[in-house]
């Protein structure tokens, strides 16, 4: 049988992250925009301001969720009462679909509120799948799970990072969220050829893309989310495009934003890519200038007040 | 890659947390693990369990986690307290979170849990009161600063009223006086009574502003914050409505709450025709959701 591309899932074309900062604009313009996609702990407890902004979204466009804390790696139980507000949320918006990272965020009942990365090996990859398969089982919805930047790797690990997320779609029957540039990313700070991990992943499991722009402190990369998206990640996402025929694409733009338009200026640019020539980036000048300043890592998305 | 059973995943994760949320940084959280914990490699010997990089120690790949942990989380807590880090500096700022986080490390899959506990972990740390005649000092300012900045935070993503009819204050006018003495008012879950003992809201908006304000002087300050249109709001009250509204608040009816007022302070002088007015202004700023008679 021919796998279903996409998982079954639309193509909903260009999308945008939503940020608080661009709430006025967006409920003033209610731009052209293919689609927007949420950070769920951002929205699951709010009874204020930024659920109100995403209900009225929700009315005009598609909506994905996109979560930071369900911590699927982690050793720790999952946390019940944050899938029921996680599926409760999901409902009342009508996502399209429900995501978060292949990684875990704290044990002991912390969070770290970093996406920690895994040691990838029989035993992790086992324990995921078992708690992917309870996930979705509470959600009653497929999940679906993005590779995370790393800038550590274990020497426990048994297998790469492509083939423990292959692996791992299959066994639990999950979606995947490539982000193409963390696996730029993480391919320089580890020392991997980005094109063959394109090359390992399911491409019928793949439902979104992610583009986003990184820091380059040169001994390392570091997935920032606050610049445009370098060209060895638009010609990885080129592959990626070809290789899934298409997905769901969306722009992360989360330190330094700039006006909406600029960023959904940035997304709109994927077009460029979907053509089916392969660039090489190799030749290429990039557009990766090394910085100096101090830098964190997505994920950093809080909500703060509106005061009088 | 490993020939070797891996260590259980439990154990590495709590490891690898214990190592990059360390205080004195990750060799020194690496070798305290190796003290106490189930992994023996002390930071001389660490790239036995994390690889390093072509251009990376160990140490260094995780020092990338540790120094964005903290950044992260202090990010996080000036964009939740702006005004409270504009009044001490941002370089004190930082040390004074850092020891905030390590007494209340984040324990939520939400960020907006993070500074709760923010203005307590204050009081409990506090300097000892300098001024000759006990009357509020610096700290006692931050302190309330700080306390204002989280209800800011609360009322501001909270429950509210925006969903919900206004109650029409012309209702008032209707009561008869025995339905006026019995009656309670059902408070908006948005509304927090609070006391301070700096004009710290004036501070806190001035900040929010872009402005440069002056360390204020101490002053009794009560103010009623509560939320209209999903925008936090604030109104001064005096001590007599602080008190009515906060019996009115507890459940107390109109008549119990003016009782209680008067025995409380015999010299509150508040005429019929104050109160009628201060209920309808009550009303109109959406303090006050329902009538119960
Ligand atoms: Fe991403």
């Amino acid at each position: 049988m021919m796998p279903i591309p996409r998982c079954g899932h639309p193509n909903l074309g260009l999308g945008v992250g939503l940020r608080t900062v661009h709430f006025p604009y967006l409920l003033q313009h209610q731009p052209e925009v293919d689609w927007f996609e949420v950070i769920s702990e951002n929205f699951m407890d709010s009874r204020g301001r930024p659920r109100d902004v995403l209900d009225q979204l929700a009315e005009r466009y598609p909506i994905v969720m996109h979560g930071v804390s369900l911590s699927i790696g982690s050793t720790d139980p999952l946390n019940l009462d944050y899938l029921r507000k996680l599926k409760s949320l999901a409902d009342a918006v009508q996502a399209k679909w429900v995501s978060d990272h292949v990684c875990w965020t704290g044990v002991a009942s912390r969070n770290s509120h970093d996406l920690l990365p895994l040691p990838y090996h029989e035993q992790s990859l086992q324990h995921v799948v078992e708690r992917i398969r309870i996930v979705q089982d509470v959600l009653q919805r497929q999940l679906v799970l993005e590779n995370p930047s790393s800038y550590v790797t274990f020497t426990a690990s048994t297998m790469s990072e492509a083939e423990f997320v292959a692996r791992m779609a299959e066994e639990a029957d999950c979606g995947l969220l490539l982000d193409v540039n963390n696996i730029y990313v993480s391919s320089i700070n580890h020392d991997f050829d980005p094109f063959e991990y394109l090359d390992a992943i399911p491409a019928h499991r793949v439902v979104q893309f992610h583009l986003a722009g990184h820091t380059n402190l040169g001994t390392h990369l570091i997935d920032t989310h606050d610049s445009h998206v370098t060209d060895p990640v638009w010609e990885l996402y080129r592959k990626a495009h070809l290789l899934t025929g298409g997905a769901s694409t969306l722009l992360e733009w989360d330190a330094k934003i700039p006006p909406f338009p600029i960023v959904h200026a940035e997304v709109m640019k994927a077009r460029d890519y979907m053509s089916s020539a392969l660039g090489s980036y190799r030749s290429r000048p990039a557009n990766d200038q090394l910085q100096a300043n101090s830098t964190v890592p997505h994920p950093a998305t809080a909500v703060f007040a509106e005061v009088e | 890659m490993a020939d070797q059973p891996p260590q259980p995943l439990d154990v590495i994760q709590r490891w690898m947390q214990s190592v990059i949320v360390h205080p004195a940084g990750v060799a020194a959280g690496i070798d305290s693990a190796s003290h106490t914990g189930e992994i023996e490699q002390g930071a001389d010997r660490v790239d036995e369990l994390i690889c390093r990089s072509r251009a990376q120690t160990s140490i260094e790949r995780l020092e990338v986690y540790s120094n964005a942990y903290k950044a992260r989380l202090i990010e996080v807590l000036i964009g939740e307290y702006p005004a409270f880090v504009h009044a001490l500096g941002e370089e004190a700022f930082v040390g004074l979170a850092s020891g905030y986080l390590e007494v209340h490390p984040p324990a939520s899959y939400t960020l907006g849990e993070l500074g709760r506990f923010f203005a307590d972990y204050l009081l409990e740390t506090r300097p000892p009161n300098e001024s000759e005649d006990g009357s509020p000092d610096w700290a006692d300012f931050l302190i309330d600063l700080a306390r204002l900045e989280r209800c800011y935070s609360e009322v501001f993503d909270g429950p509210g009223i925006e969903e919900l009819p206004p109650l029409d204050a012309e209702r008032f006018r209707h009561l008869s006086p025995e339905q006026w003495i019995t009656c309670r008012l059902v408070a908006a879950p948005c509304l927090r009574l609070a006391a301070y003992r700096f004009p710290v809201h004036e501070y806190a908006s001035a900040v929010r502003h872009q402005q440069e304000p002056e360390s204020p002087i101490a002053q009794v300050t009560r103010l009623a914050i509560h939320r209209r249109e999903y925008v936090v709001r604030r109104t001064t009250i005096d001590a007599i409505q602080f008190g009515l509204l906060t019996r009115l608040v507890e459940g107390a009816s109109i008549g119990q709450a003016l009782e209680q007022l008067i025995e409380a302070n015999s010299q509150a002088v508040v005429t019929a025709d104050e109160l009628s007015a201060w209920f309808r202004d009550w009303a109109a700023a959406g303090f006050f959701i329902g009538l119960a008679t």
